[in-house]
C-alpha cells in the first residue's frame, strides 16, 4: 500500500509538463541514437548528460531525461537491425537475426510494429518488478556497512569479467583501470594530490563527463572511419503495417518469458541487455524445436531478444537506485549524473529522496507508452533518418562532445584530453578490451576506496573487517563464483562439444 | 602481437605510476590506510593482469591497415586541431572548419561539407549559447560585440 502511495506521488512528478516534454524529447532523441549504427545507450546519455546539466534541469528532470534516452535506444536498436541488417547497438545483435529475414520477406512492417510491442511488454514486465522489489532491496541494503559496500564493488566488477565470457583478463584489466582513471587527483581524506603531474586543471580528478565522451564519442568517431558505410540498402517498410491478433497471441507468452529473464539478468551487476538477449533467442530457439523458423523469420526469434533486452534496461535500474553500484555501462553513467547533482545513489536515495526514486519509476512506465505510441506510426520517419550521411553525422557528433565537454569547465585543457582518452579508448578498442567496464570500474573508483579506507578505518586496520559479516562472506562466495565462471565454463564447453554434436 | 606489445608498455607505465606513487605520503595520519596504499594495489593487480596478457594474449582478428591508419591519424589531427582552435577561433569557426575538414575525411564531397560545416556553425551556435544558455567562445567574433 505505501508502495502505491509513493507510486501516485512518482506520477506526480512525472506528469508535470516540463517531465513530459522531456520524456518526450528523450525517447525521440534515444530512438535515433539507438538506431544509428554504432551509437548505443552509452553514447546517447554522454551526448545528452552535458545538456541536461547545462541547462540546470533539476535532477529528477535530469534523470528522467537519461532514462526515457535509455529506453529509447533499446527501442531504436531494432529498427536499424530489422531494415538495414546493421544492428544499431550490440543489444540488438540477436534482433537482426530473425527480423532482417522478415523484412526481405515483405513483412518488415509487421516486424517493426511486433518487436515494439513486444519492447513494450518486456519493460512494463521490469518496470513492474522494479516496482515491487526495489522498494524491498532498499530496505535490506541499509545494513550495509562499508566493508559490505566494498566487497560488493569488487562482486560487480567480478560480475562483468565472469559474464562477459570470452575475454575475462582483458574486461578486469579495463576495470582496473577505470579504477586508476579514478585516483587521478585531490586524494579526499588526507589531500594528497595524486597522479597529477603539477597539473591544476587535473587536481580535481579527471571529470566524468570528459572520460565518458572521450571513451565514448571519439573513439567511435575514429572507429566509423573504418566502416563507410556498406552498400547495404534498407529494405523498405512495406505491406501490412501493424501485426495481427493472431501473431500477437502467438508470440506473447515468448515476450512474457523472455521479459522476466531478461529483467533477472539486469538486476545482476555486470550482466546487461547483451547477454540477455542473446541468452533468451537460445532458450527459445530450443524451447521451439524443430518446428520453429528460427534465422529465417521466425517472430518468436524477433519477439524474445527485444523484450530480453529492453527488460533488462529496466531492470539494471535496481541495483543503481538501491545500492547505487551500477549493472551496466549507462547505469554508470547514470550515477555519475547523479553525483554531479550532489545526490549519492544508495538505499538511503529512497527515503531521502523519494521524488527522483518514483518520479524515475513512473516516468519508466509513461515513457514506455509514449515509446510504443511513438514507434508504430513514425516508423518510416526513423527509417527516413538512417539515411543521414556519415559526412553530416560525424561532424554535429564531434561538434556536440565538444560543447558538451566544454560547458563543464570551459578550458581547451579539457578538450584536449578528451581527445587523448578518445585516442586511447580506441587503441583499447582495436585490441578489444570493453570500454564499458572501464567506466564502471571509473564510477565506482572513488566510492570503493572511499568505502575501503572507511571501514578499515573503523577497524582501526585490522584486515579482517572486510570479511567478518555473513553479507560480506556471501558477496566473497559468490565473487569467487563469478571469477571461476569462465574457467568452468570453457571446461564444460571442452566436455560437451562431442555430445552437443551428436 | 599487438596485446603483447600493449602489456608490455602497460608494464613499464605501472612501473613509472608505482614510482610515483611511491611518493604518496600524506605529512599527518588521517587514517590507517594513507593515499599510498589503494594506488599501489591498483597497479599491482594491473602489472599482473599485464603478465597474464604477455604470457598469454587472445589472438587479434585484426591485421594492420596503414591506410587505414593514416586516415585515422589525420582524424585525430583534425580534433586536436579543432580542440585548439576552438578558443582561438571562437565556436562558429573553428566548428564550420572542424566540420568542414572532417566531412571531407568521411568521403563527403567539397561543396555539400563546406555548407554542411557552416550550417552546423551557426546553428548549434545559436542553440546551445542563445537558445540554452550554455556558454561557448566567441573568439574572433568578439571584437564586434564588444564594440
Amino acid at each position: 500500500m505505501e508502495t502505491l502511495n509513493f507510486l501516485m506521488q512518482g506520477f506526480d512528478v512525472a506528469t508535470r509538463p516540463t517531465n513530459l516534454l522531456v520524456a518526450l524529447f528523450g525517447a525521440f532523441v534515444g530512438t535515433i541514437v539507438g538506431m544509428l549504427p554504432g551509437l548505443g545507450p552509452i553514447n546517447g546519455v554522454a551526448l545528452l548528460l552535458p545538456l541536461a546539466f547545462a541547462l540546470g534541469l533539476p535532477p529528477e528532470t535530469a534523470l528522467i531525461l537519461l532514462a526515457a534516452v535509455y529506453l529509447g535506444c533499446e527501442y531504436g536498436g531494432r529498427i536499424s537491425a530489422i531494415l538495414l541488417n546493421v544492428p544499431g547497438c550490440a543489444a540488438s545483435v540477436m534482433t537482426s537475426l530473425d527480423g532482417n529475414p522478415l523484412a526481405r520477406q515483405g513483412k518488415a512492417g509487421i516486424a517493426l510494429s511486433l518487436s515494439a510491442m513486444s519492447s513494450f511488454v518486456g519493460s512494463m514486465i521490469a518496470t513492474c518488478g522494479v516496482i515491487l522489489f526495489a522498494p524491498l532491496l532498499a530496505k535490506w541494503a541499509v545494513a550495509f556497512g562499508p566493508a559490505e559496500y566494498f566487497v560488493m564493488m569488487i562482486f560487480a566488477i567480478a560480475c562483468l569479467g565472469g559474464m562477459v565470457g570470452d575475454k575475462p583478463v582483458k574486461t578486469l584489466m579495463a576495470a582496473l583501470i577505470g579504477l586508476g582513471l579514478a585516483t587521478v587527483g585531490v586524494d579526499s581524506t588526507t589531500g594528497v594530490y595524486r597522479f597529477t603531474f603539477g597539473s591544476v586543471s587535473l587536481s580535481d580528478g579527471i571529470q566524468f563527463i570528459i572520460v565518458v565522451i572521450g571513451f565514448f564519442s571519439v573513439s567511435e568517431v575514429l572507429l566509423m572511419l573504418e566502416k563507410t558505410h556498406s552498400g547495404q540498402q534498407a529494405v523498405k517498410a512495406g505491406g501490412r503495417l501493424l501485426f495481427n491478433f493472431k501473431e500477437f497471441c502467438f508470440t506473447f507468452w515468448t515476450m512474457v518469458r523472455s521479459g522476466l529473464a531478461g529483467f533477472v539478468i539486469g538486476t545482476l551487476p555486470g550482466a546487461g541487455a547483451t547477454i540477455a538477449s542473446a541468452m533468451t533467442y537460445m532458450s527459445e530457439k530450443r524451447m521451439a524445436g524443430a518446428g520453429g523458423k528460427f534465422g529465417e523469420g521466425d517472430l518468436r526469434g524477433l519477439a524474445a531478444p527485444e523484450a530480453a533486452n529492453n527488460a533488462s534496461a529496466c531492470g539494471s535500474l535496481i541495483p543503481m537506485l538501491t545500492l547505487g553500484v551500477p549493472g551496466s555501462g549507462t547505469t554508470a553513467v547514470m550515477i555519475g549524473a547523479l553525483t554531479l547533482y550532489n545526490i549519492t545513489p544508495g538505499p538511503l536515495l529512497f527515503e531521502q529522496q523519494p521524488d527522483v526514486v518514483w518520479g524515475l519509476i513512473a516516468s519508466l512506465l509513461i515513457g514506455n507508452v509514449i515509446l510504443l505510441a511513438m514507434n508504430i506510426p513514425l516508423v518510416g520517419l526513423f527509417s527516413k533518418m538512417l539515411s543521414v550521411p556519415n559526412w553530416v553525422l560525424v561532424p554535429a557528433i564531434t561538434a556536440i562532445s565538444m560543447v558538451g565537454v566544454y560547458a563543464v569547465h570551459s578550458t581547451t585543457f579539457d578538450l584536449v584530453l578528451m581527445i587523448g582518452l578518445g585516442v586511447f579508448g580506441y587503441i583499447l578498442r582495436k585490441l578489444d578490451f570493453p570500454l564499458s567496464a572501464i567506466i564502471l570500474g571509473f564510477v565506482l573508483g572513488e566510492l570503493m576506496e572511499d568505502n575501503l579506507r572507511r571501514a578499515l578505518s573503523i577497524s582501526a586496520g585490522e584486515l579482517s573487517i572486510l570479511w567478518s559479516s555473513p553479507i560480506s562472506l556471501c558477496l566473497w562466495g559468490l565473487t569467487a563464483l563469478m571469477l571461476g565462471m569462465p574457467a568452468l565454463r570453457k571446461w564444460r564447453a571442452r566436455r560437451g562439444a562431442q555430445p552437443a554434436n551428436a | 602481437m599487438y596485446v603483447r606489445l600493449f602489456a608490455a608498455s602497460w608494464l613499464l607505465l605501472c612501473a613509472c605510476l608505482a614510482v610515483l606513487a611511491w611518493g604518496f605520503q600524506a605529512p599527518f595520519a588521517y587514517d590507517p590506510v594513507g593515499p599510498r596504499a589503494y594506488p599501489l594495489l591498483l597497479l599491482s593487480l594491473m602489472a599482473a593482469a599485464s603478465l597474464w596478457l604477455l604470457y598469454k594474449p587472445d589472438l587479434l582478428a585484426q591485421r594492420f591497415n596503414p591506410k587505414a591508419a593514416l586516415r585515422a591519424l589525420l582524424c585525430v589531427l583534425t580534433l586536436l586541431a579543432y580542440a585548439l582552435l576552438f578558443e582561438v577561433l571562437g565556436f562558429v569557426i573553428a566548428t564550420a572548419l572542424g566540420a568542414f575538414a572532417l566531412g571531407l575525411l568521411f568521403t563527403g564531397r567539397l561543396l555539400p561539407c563546406a555548407i554542411s560545416g557552416l550550417l552546423m556553425g551557426v546553428l548549434l551556435y545559436s542553440l546551445f549559447d542563445l537558445l540554452l544558455d550554455v556558454p561557448l567562445p566567441l573568439g574572433l567574433f568578439e571584437a564586434f560585440v564588444e564594440s
